[in-house]
């Protein structure tokens, strides 16, 4: 089982806030001791020391798998990452990946020309995935049991008539139907496994899947094989196993099909199509200049040229808008029967990052300060507008500020009934500084009322005399004020219970610490941040890697760094920024566990 | 709410295990519904008949829901250490339970201390977790959080450290049955340490699932086959997961050992995908597929607790499993309850004050809706034939418990705990009051109650043995 360092890998392990982002976090907040938060800044937060006197002899997270937690590395300046060019590359942990559902039902989609609808069969997703680089949890029985219905229901689906059997497996009449089966593994098994299949014992094993089934009928073995590879672990994760090719003592050279898979599931977030496989069999996948011409074809692919908006999506946690639930009394055209104000505040946020990728030149300035609002019939009023159409039409606000005054953002950092200068600031903190936050003392009071007539700045600024909350909450607080002409909703306001809305902030222990007024003024202050543009490349690696970045990774940091701050502060120029990394181009040869 | 439309048992029906009917035939002329809810039929000779001589209690469900409790209106007044209970001292939160006080036992001043406490038994502040994230971890394990990184309700902790009761008792009493176990909930969707009661073992959650759709498909897959069919399936999936388990082995010799122990907890998972197969000879017919919920819909939340009880009830009664857990909701809870009159968020009532007589007042109807929940669980069990002519609830333990005694200040102690069921080994119809002791004890008792000689359970420096005064 898996008693082996179980704390190692699940170490990195966060909750994601879909379906929960109007929790209450308030109260975790209220308490935080003075010491806990200098100590963030520091880059030693506490809180992934942890216990370490359970009687499975948990560790701690630097395990080869690279489970180094967030806050090992967070809040640190730039020469965190130290890169001695001179040294052998270092590519850090690769640990090993379940796909994720989006990966899963792509990589099916790729595979078959239709895929029936697996949403029963699979469930709901519980392997989220919506926070960068976080080690995955081991498979439970619910999934595994997700997966073999849906592989049942697909094979169901092939052999259900003869032309879609025939698509995938072929077989002439009159041909030995055995060999057409061992053909069927052979093809189809490159594909799914995203690697051919040489063994001959693995082939064997294959058709010994097949010969069972082929008891009843060829199409039936073939169904079975279909099933079987579809719960294959090959299929299912990602391996990567590295060649003998040494780079270095730290690196070895990824296969060409296990570079073809990295490309194919960081840049598409889906399998390899037939020419990156075509690249890998013809051994065109080992030079940055080879690596780089597939980039480029990528990305102009539509399923490319969304590559940076999944990641500003994720960033942003926007899938956490789904199901959020707001006061139906304070904000009625949230929850009413039949409203879309949800899902366009969504889209109007999907809108925005494209528009930012595409017009905007990816520039992380305009991400924190443009003044370009996307506009529909359920937002034209959050911007003294009309419409009567459910597209998007860009329209220049005067009170935006990017991403900081974006409903969506808004709407998911507050409370049901009210905005929640918490939530602002800590995301601010966390997200955009990578700095994070400790974790609260194990005892905390209910926070403020809410009271009529008495704003929620009001509320809080009551509560943050207290010297004790004080000490923590200023670290959240008096950023998430800025945001207060801003309601649970994300709608601009100017006043909040009966009294002008006080948007004056301030930011403290980062590099551009002072006072602000506004969204605006503190949309001019991140961009200006060098903390902030770090955060980027970290963020990056995280989502790109699927794990934090760690002491080692400093040339991989660097150099996203530099190319990403060359491009003037561009995000267009991070993809190819990490795909030449070492993180990406290599893995550490492998110590065989027992 | 239409709880009513979401009913799958929508009539108590004394239902008879003995009866062995043909399916087909009785498919042909009721429909499929009105089958389960009168009477569920074996695919065959009922197995079921050859477990009349197993220990008296041979299910478990474990209960939980959130946020702590009223005192007041959970445990009956008074001081004495062994109370008579009776309809009339019950508060208002058991209530509902009245009918049932005969096979109840409250339990007062047992302390959820594992959560907080070393391996020697001393009380530490170290342990991972904030105060809601411990105690789903603690309730049933005993033991405690790993540290990790779940943020979100005063982490960062990881997954529990141990086997939990439920998972314990299932490795014995549920390697007959088609599921070892099962474990439901209603919005809690898994993938934290606050949806989580159920453990294999350290960092091995056993989440719920909480959509009835999915969990109706993982329960009632392939019944409409016929019984040549199912041969071939079962044949099928063996031929299946054979190769999945070759393919496994052949990959593990080549990867390192964190990647290694990825596949293994995969391998275990194979593994009791196999036991379905092979129990699957007993089955009973299942009723209509519950309609399509919105699983992450706060409004959905009262109907998707009943169909999701109900299906947990016909899990038993079809003999799918003998051994459950429900979660109402996460640790932590968020939930509004506006079908119990409070259109306000549980965890943010629940740090009202004591003195705020309103919220207080809304905390007890929520606690009252769950006290609800609970008898009604207990009236379908009380409903039921065994084979043996005996009710399922006199053949049940279930365990009722929280994360947190009180909300407002995150106290461990004096969890809410109600064990009903099987009278056989404890004295039932009692409230008893204990002077802070361990809820491992507890833990304990229940395991000697299914017929585990075990006198330690979760960590063994908070355990003392066995809960005095609970046996007949």
């Amino acid at each position: 089982m898996t008693t082996s360092e179980p704390t190692a890998r699940g170490e990195v392990q966060a909750w994601s806030l879909s379906r929960r982002a109007w929790r209450s976090f308030h109260c975790a907040w209220l308490l935080l001791g003075a010491l806990h938060c200098t100590a963030v800044i520091n880059g030693v937060s506490g809180s992934g020391s942890g216990d370490s006197t359970s009687s499975t002899g948990s560790g701690t997270g630097s395990g080869s798998t690279g489970s180094g937690s967030g806050t090992s590395t967070s809040g640190g300046a730039l020469e965190d990452f130290s890169c001695d060019s001179s040294a052998t590359p270092d590519p850090g942990p690769s640990p090993l990946r379940q796909l994720s559902r989006s990966q899963y039902l792509n990589t099916l989609q790729g595979l078959f020309k239709t895929v029936p609808d697996l949403s029963d069969a699979l469930g709901t997703d519980t392997n989220y995935s919506t926070t960068f680089g976080l080690i995955q949890a081991d498979i439970d029985q619910v999934q595994i049991g997700g997966f073999q219905a849906a592989a049942e229901a697909v094979a169901a689906s092939v052999v259900a008539n003869t032309d879609s059997l025939q698509a995938v497996a072929p077989c002439a009449s009159g041909a030995d139907q055995r060999g057409c089966a061992q053909s069927f593994v052979q093809n189809f098994g490159a594909l799914a496994y995203r690697s051919p299949i040489t063994d001959p014992d693995d082939i064997a094993r294959h058709m010994a899947v097949y010969d069972a089934g082929a008891k009843v009928s060829h199409e039936h073995g073939i169904e079975l094989l279909i099933r079987a590879m579809l719960q294959a672990p090959r299929f299912l994760y990602r391996f990567e196993l590295g060649t003998s090719e040494k780079v270095g003592n730290n690196a070895v050279k990824l296969s060409p099909y296990e570079i073809a898979a990295r490309l194919s599931y960081v840049i598409w977030d889906g399998p390899p199509d037939a020419a990156l496989t075509s690249a890998a069999a013809a051994n065109e996948l080992s030079t940055k200049d080879q690596i780089d011409a597939q980039l480029t074809r990528m990305l102009a692919d539509p399923k490319g040229l969304s590559f940076v908006q999944r990641f500003l999506q994720g960033w942003t946690q926007l899938a956490s808008i789904d199901g959020l639930v707001k006061d139906a009394t304070l904000y009625p055209e949230w929850s009413a029967q039949g409203s879309t104000l949800e899902a366009s505040e969504k889209a109007q946020a999907q809108a925005f990052f494209d528009d930012l990728v595409k017009n905007q030149g990816g520039k992380l300035d305009s991400f924190l300060t443009s003044q370009t609002v996307f506009v529909n019939k359920d937002l034209a009023s959050f911007y003294g507008s009309s419409s009567s159409d459910a597209n998007f039409s860009p329209q220049s606000y005067p009170q935006a500020s990017g991403v900081l005054s974006l409903p969506a953002m808004l709407s998911i950092q507050a409370k049901p009934d009210e905005s929640w200068p918490i939530y602002r600031g800590k995301f601010v903190r966390e997200e955009l500084f990578c700095q994070d936050l400790p974790a609260p003392p194990p005892n905390v009071p209910k926070p403020p009322d809410v009271q009529p007539g008495v704003s929620t700045r009001e509320r809080l600024t009551e509560h943050e005399t207290d010297p004790t909350c004080a000490s923590c909450h200023s670290m959240m607080d008096p950023i998430g004020f800025g945001f207060e002409a801003f309601d649970a909703i994300g709608r601009y306001r100017t006043s909040d219970g009966n009294q002008p809305v006080d948007t004056s902030g301030s930011i403290s222990m980062s590099d551009v610490d002072g006072t602000f007024n506004g969204v605006i003024e503190l949309g001019q202050k991140l961009a200006s941040s060098e903390t902030v543009r770090e955060c980027v490349s970290r963020q990056w690696f995280r989502f790109t890697t699927s794990r934090y970045e760690q002491d080692m990774d400093g040339c991989s940091m660097k150099s996203i760094m530099d190319a990403f701050n060359a491009a003037g502060r561009s995000l267009n120029a991070l993809p190819k920024a990490i795909v030449e990394s070492n993180a990406f181009l290599y893995r550490r040869p492998i110590e065989v566990g027992q | 709410m239409t709880r009513k439309n979401s009913r799958i048992i929508t009539e108590i029906a004394p239902i008879d295990h003995r009866t062995v009917v043909s399916r087909r035939r009785l498919l042909g002329g009721m429909s499929a519904l009105a089958v389960a809810l009168t009477s569920p039929i074996w695919r065959s000779a009922t197995v079921f008949g050859s477990d009349t001589n197993a220990k008296p209690l041979r299910r478990f469900i474990g209960v939980f829901s959130a946020n702590g409790t009223i005192a007041s209106e959970f445990f009956p007044a008074g001081s004495a250490p062994d109370t008579p209970l009776t309809a009339d001292i019950l508060g208002r939160i058991l209530a509902p339970c009245a009918a049932h006080v005969a096979q109840m036992l409250v339990l007062k001043g047992v302390d959820m201390v594992s959560t907080v406490t070393d391996n020697l038994g001393q009380t530490t502040g170290m342990k991972p977790g904030g105060p809601h994230m411990k105690g789903p971890g603690g309730m049933l394990t005993g033991g405690s959080l790993l540290a990790g990184s779940f943020q979100g309700a005063g982490g960062p902790a990881g997954y529990a450290d141990r086997i939990s009761v439920d998972q314990y008792i299932a490795n014995t009493i549920g390697t007959k049955s088609a599921f070892p176990s099962l474990e439901f909930g209603a919005r809690v969707a898994g993938g934290h340490p606050l949806d989580t009661i159920s453990y294999r073992g350290a960092n091995e959650p056993n989440p719920p699932i909480d959509d009835p759709g999915q969990m109706y498909s993982r329960m009632f897959a392939n019944s409409n086959l016929s019984q040549s069919q199912l041969t071939q399936l079962i044949a099928d999936r063996q031929s299946v997961l054979d190769f999945v388990v070759g393919d496994i082995q052949s990959l593990e010799t080549k990867l390192s050992a964190d990647d290694k122990s990825r596949l293994d907890a995969h391998l275990s998972g194979i593994r009791t995908i196999e036991q379905q197969l092979t129990a699957s000879s007993m089955s009973c017919t299942p009723p209509a597929k519950p309609g399509s919920y919105d699983s992450t819909d706060e409004a959905t939340f009262a109907p998707i607790c009943q169909v999701q009880m109900d299906l947990m009830l016909l899990a038993h009664i079809c003999g799918l499993t003998n051994v459950s857990t429900f979660m109402f909701a996460n640790a932590d809870s968020w939930q509004y309850y506006p079908f119990a009159g409070v259109n306000e968020e549980h965890h943010g009532l629940s740090h009202s004050s004591d003195d705020d007589a309103v919220s207080v007042e809304k905390l007890i109807k929520i606690n009252v809706w769950h006290g609800q929940q609970v008898n009604y669980m207990l009236d379908k069990l009380a409903a039921t034939q065994e084979s043996d002519g005996s009710k399922m609830l006199d053949n049940t333990l279930l365990l009722w418990g929280n994360e947190l005694g009180v909300g407002n200040t995150h106290d461990y102690k004096n969890i809410p705990w109600l064990i009903a069921g099987g009278s056989s080994y404890f004295k039932m119809g009692r409230s008893l009051q204990f002077n802070d002791l361990p809820h491992n004890n507890l833990l304990v008792s229940i395991l000697n109650a299914m017929g585990f000689d075990d006198t330690t359970f979760g960590i063994p420096g908070c355990c003392t043995g066995a809960l005095p005064n609970l046996t007949a």
